[in-house]
């Protein structure tokens, strides 16, 4: 658009997901990336219950303290499906005599939100009805990077290596837990790691060593959600996580990072809440010190695994290295990294402030390339059924009148 | 008993006045609302305004009215009034209508306004009679109140024009609403506005850079020809109000008086500005060409200072805006420079190995600037159209979209309505439909394509160009003179205003037994189904609007 016009981003934080307060740093990270002369940063936050405010006191992190929505200025809106709108409508149910709805247009939609409800395609799917440019990736993308399983299926169809695993329902659980146990332990050795399949983060994530913590790791698990998967637990992994950013038409991934603490597991307390501030200032080795051919081997795998589910925009794949063999395995791709893994793109000469633009212009790009594809196909269907009655139409098996 | 005779006599009279104006009041539009076009097109022919059936039936009617004045109680005068009058008001078929009367709100203020006036003017007339000829024979009664109504019929024009004048400040203020509403919609949805005017190719580079930009953002153009303050206007408050997702807001700019295209850029203050060509269209509004081109110029005046300005290099008038240096950032486009020789990259955006065919145009596209270039094709007939493309490119390439994009844009491009559109018919006749293209440019790219036919017999059927001002009568032989060398056959539409084309037609030793005068465009339509047949091409050139039917 033209220079003299600022790009007005809406940045989409919070959210109904246990990774809400992560979220809201990130978010406060990216809109702080931003070259305000250029771009207008509309803060929209969501509410661990699922609420929408946007308004002036969201720009600061300190609102965050106390009761934010209760804030003067701050206001509740709602993100339009409607292609008309194209962007919020502020004050949606508005009454009163003073009180009115007004619709904000926004250019780009910049979704910071971890986990449910925002990383999983969700927010991506409104995003994709409303016909708004978003950062990151699409809705499948987004949906399978944040189902471990599906995951898994898609990554070792292509040829990624992968952490043998079994999966089943709460309900097979709830139905014969013998018979899962069973089936587990006939199919991969102890230990094991319990993960809910579609949570973020490190939560109700356990390691198991034998039967009985085995029980009551699935038990919790299967608290956090319908599907479980237990994994066999790598030996003495080194973890090591690189970024990705582009899409289809080429991709560039950053230095590697070794979090450091790996020796038993990253709990969540150490993973995010160490440090104040994000993960910026968890302990890390950067680069990570694997040598030049596994650094090389990873960043490819990055770069296959990301294509392969049609990733566009970032993400930050994590991968283990089973020390004895150099054989390595990816964990997972996160399609919102925490923090946009600004430190790690730092390191590669990229500014926060050119990555937060470099991600708008890959959503616009591929908006276009949405609008290359033809969604209007006019047709006479409805004038000839209408003509004709709807008793012609395929499905409908009624027999013919007779009157 | 005469008191209710002359009554009737009156009303038929004030009925068909009515029933009269109601039918100018299209042609009052076709003016645009403007009294002297209008009493211009209503003088130049004396059967507008005098019509000689009325005419007559009135002489008849007020003769008989004395010839039969001896018949008691005045009943026979009075039924002659009566018959004749309808005979008089009878309203004449209308012939072909091209543009129909659009009952819009302000046509029916109008409407009433005008009604008002004659049907006042009856009834005054009517009573101001009746008081002074209350003692006098019924015959010299009905005499008069047929000369009254004659009068209010003749006059059906100046009722019209009387009600535009009542409701002058009454459209003024709904005109003001109307404008201030579209501001406060361009303020909410706030696109980047993009301003397009010229003498001709307004339209067409508005739907190329619409379809172009389409391909990477959302752009609302004016629809069809809106062009003028409260066309657009109009596209504003019923297309663009609450549609938010409108990135380009693309305006065509119509200059038909000077400062109009200043008043239209007060309203939606273009960020960009396309000027596509400065010609003889409309000079008899402008009288000269330079008046043409400082009409056109506003639309660079009233860009900001960071503002860009889009020209096309080929035309002079257009390069000398270039030449007065503003704003800073202006594009220009060729179609007639060889790249290789391009200095300080202006011309910026150029077209060369055009090749034309029926499949349509292909050509490069290099941008001098960066050095960048890339292989155009477009499923379109005529050169001109190089033209149109190079400007819409220029201005989506400022917009950040690439060559690349571009050209996979212009793939498929389609022509804008009636023109320059070919297809063939289910007899295998091709037809060619230029309707919209009265300009020198437009012509002669026309007549070019017809003449890459070559299966069979080439039809020109044209009533010729109008509006030319003093370039008229030069253009229209020209025309003649071009389509010599590629018509086979001619069917010139209308006698009188096609004679400089005949004359041109004569002067490059076209077979005269291959040209054809009609006088209606049935007339050419039945001669061309009647003698053309399968393999043949018919070419229609400028569709005229009604008022310059003879």
């Amino acid at each position: 658009m033209s220079s003299k016009r600022k790009t007005v981003i809406g940045v989409v934080f919070g959210g109904r997901s246990v990774e809400h307060d992560v979220s809201v740093v990130t978010g406060h990270q990216i809109m702080r990336a931003f070259d305000p002369e250029r771009y207008e940063i509309i803060p929209i936050y969501i509410t661990r219950d699922g609420k929408w405010y946007t308004g002036e006191p969201l720009n600061d992190l300190k609102s965050f303290r106390n009761e934010v929505v209760s804030l003067a200025g701050v206001l509740p809106v709602a993100l339009s499906p409607a292609t008309n709108h194209h962007g919020l409508i502020i004050n949606p149910t508005a009454a009163g005599l003073f009180a009115k709805s007004t619709i904000k247009r926004l250019d780009v939609v910049f979704p910071a939100i971890h986990g449910s409800h925002g990383e999983d395609g969700t927010l991506q799917g409104l995003l994709e009805l409303a016909d708004i440019p978003y950062v990151g990736c699409g809705v499948m993308a987004s949906a399978i990077a944040n189902d471990k399983l599906m995951t898994k299926t898609v990554l070792k169809a292509h040829g990624i290596p992968m952490v043998d695993s079994v999966s089943f329902t709460r309900s097979e659980w709830d139905a014969d837990p013998d018979r899962i146990i069973h089936l587990i332990e006939s199919t991969l050795p102890y230990p094991f790691f319990v993960k809910p399949v579609t949570l973020g983060s490190s939560i109700g994530i356990t390691r198991a060593t034998d039967s009985s913590m085995l029980r009551s790791s699935i038990t919790i698990a299967a608290n956090l959600d319908r599907r479980i998967m237990v994994e066999r637990a790598v030996n003495h992994p080194i973890e090591v996580n690189v970024s990705i950013i582009g899409d289809d038409r080429g991709y560039q991934t950053s230095v590697l990072e070794q979090p450091v603490s790996w020796e038993e597991f990253l709990t969540y307390e150490e993973k995010y809440l160490r440090g104040g501030e994000g993960m910026k200032s968890a302990e890390r080795i950067i680069p990570a010190p694997i040598g030049d051919e596994l650094t090389a081997r990873i960043q490819d795998y990055a770069k296959r695994a990301f294509a392969a589910i049609d990733g566009r925009g970032i993400a930050r794949l994590d991968f283990m290295i089973q020390r004895d063999d150099d054989t390595v395995f990816l964990n997972e791709i996160n399609t919102m990294p925490g923090s946009l893994s600004f430190y790690l793109w730092v390191e590669n000469g990229m500014q926060p402030r050119d990555l937060v633009v470099k991600l708008v212009e890959l959503a616009q790009d591929a908006h276009a390339e949405k609008r290359r594809s033809t969604y209007d196909y006019q047709t006479n269907l409805i004038a000839v059924t209408a003509q004709r009655g709807l008793k012609g139409v395929k499905g409908a098996k009624k027999p013919a009148s007779t009157s | 008993m005469i008191e209710i005779l002359i009554i009737i006599i009156a009303a038929v009279w004030a009925i068909g006045t009515c029933v009269r104006v109601y039918r100018q009041a299209r042609f009052f539009q076709i003016e645009e609302y403007m009294n002297l076009r209008y009493v211009r097109w209503v003088l130049a022919s004396r059967t507008r305004w005098l019509i000689n059936r009325t005419l007559i039936a009135w002489g008849i009617g007020a003769i008989f009215s004395f010839m039969f004045s001896e018949a008691p109680d005045g009943f026979l005068p009075g039924a002659i009034g009566i018959i004749t009058a309808m005979i008089a008001v009878f309203p004449p078929d209308e012939g072909e209508i091209k543009k129909k009367f659009r009952a819009t709100a302000r046509a029916k203020r109008l409407l009433g306004a005008s009604f008002a006036a004659a049907i006042l003017f009856i009834v005054i007339g009517s009573l101001l009679a009746n008081n002074a000829l209350s003692e006098s024979a019924p015959e010299i009664r009905v005499i008069v109140q047929g000369m009254i109504g004659f009068a209010a019929f003749l006059l059906a024009p100046i009722w019209l024009i009387i009600g535009n004048l009542l409701m002058t400040p009454v459209e003024a203020a709904f005109r003001a609403r109307f404008i201030a509403k579209a501001g406060a919609v361009l303020a909410e949805i706030n696109p980047v506005v993009i301003g397009i005017t010229g003498s001709y190719g307004k339209t067409t580079t508005k739907t190329f850079l619409t379809h172009i930009l389409n391909g990477r953002y959302k752009a609302y153009p004016t629809p069809k020809s809106y062009n003028t303050l409260m066309g657009v206007c109009i596209a504003i408050n019923n297309d663009l109000a609450n549609d938010h997702s409108v990135d380009y807001f693309i305006c065509e700019m119509g200059a038909y008086i000077p400062g109009e295209i200043k008043r239209l850029c007060d309203l939606t203050h273009p960020q960009i500005s396309i000027v596509v060509e400065v010609g003889p269209q409309h000079l008899e509004r402008f009288g000269t060409l330079e008046n043409t081109a400082a009409a056109k110029y506003e639309i660079i005046k009233e860009l900001p200072p960071d503002g860009v300005g889009v020209f096309n290099w080929d035309n002079p008038q257009i390069r000398e805006m270039v030449e007065r240096g503003y704003p800073e950032t202006r594009l220009t486009v060729s179609r007639t420079v060889d790249p290789a020789h391009v200095k300080n990259a202006i011309p910026r955006f150029v077209a060369s190995e055009i090749v034309e065919s029926l499949d349509g145009l292909t050509f490069r596209v290099t941008d001098t600037l960066t050095s960048d270039t890339e292989l155009f094709s477009a499923p379109l007939l005529g050169i001109h159209n190089v033209t149109n493309i190079l400007l819409a490119t220029a201005a989506a390439v400022h917009e950040r979209m690439t060559l690349r994009e571009i050209a996979r844009r212009v793939r498929d491009l389609k022509p804008a309505e009636s023109r320059l559109v070919a297809r063939t018919s289910p007899e295998g006749i091709t037809i060619i439909n230029d309707a919209y293209s009265a300009n020198p440019t437009g012509i002669v790219s026309a007549l070019a394509v017809l003449g890459m036919y070559q299966t069979g017999r080439r039809l020109l059927i044209t009533p010729g160009m109008v509006e030319l001002g003093d370039l008229m009568e030069r253009e229209n032989t020209r025309l003649g003179e071009i389509a010599a060398q590629h018509a086979t056959d001619v069917i010139l539409v209308g006698s009188k205003q096609t004679e400089p084309i005949l004359n041109g037609l004569r002067g490059a030793q076209f077979a005269a037994d291959h040209i054809h005068v009609v006088e209606t465009l049935s007339e050419a339509v039945a001669w061309y189904q009647r003698n053309l047949s399968a393999g043949d091409t018919v070419l229609f050139l400028n569709d005229l609007p009604d008022t310059y039917s003879v």
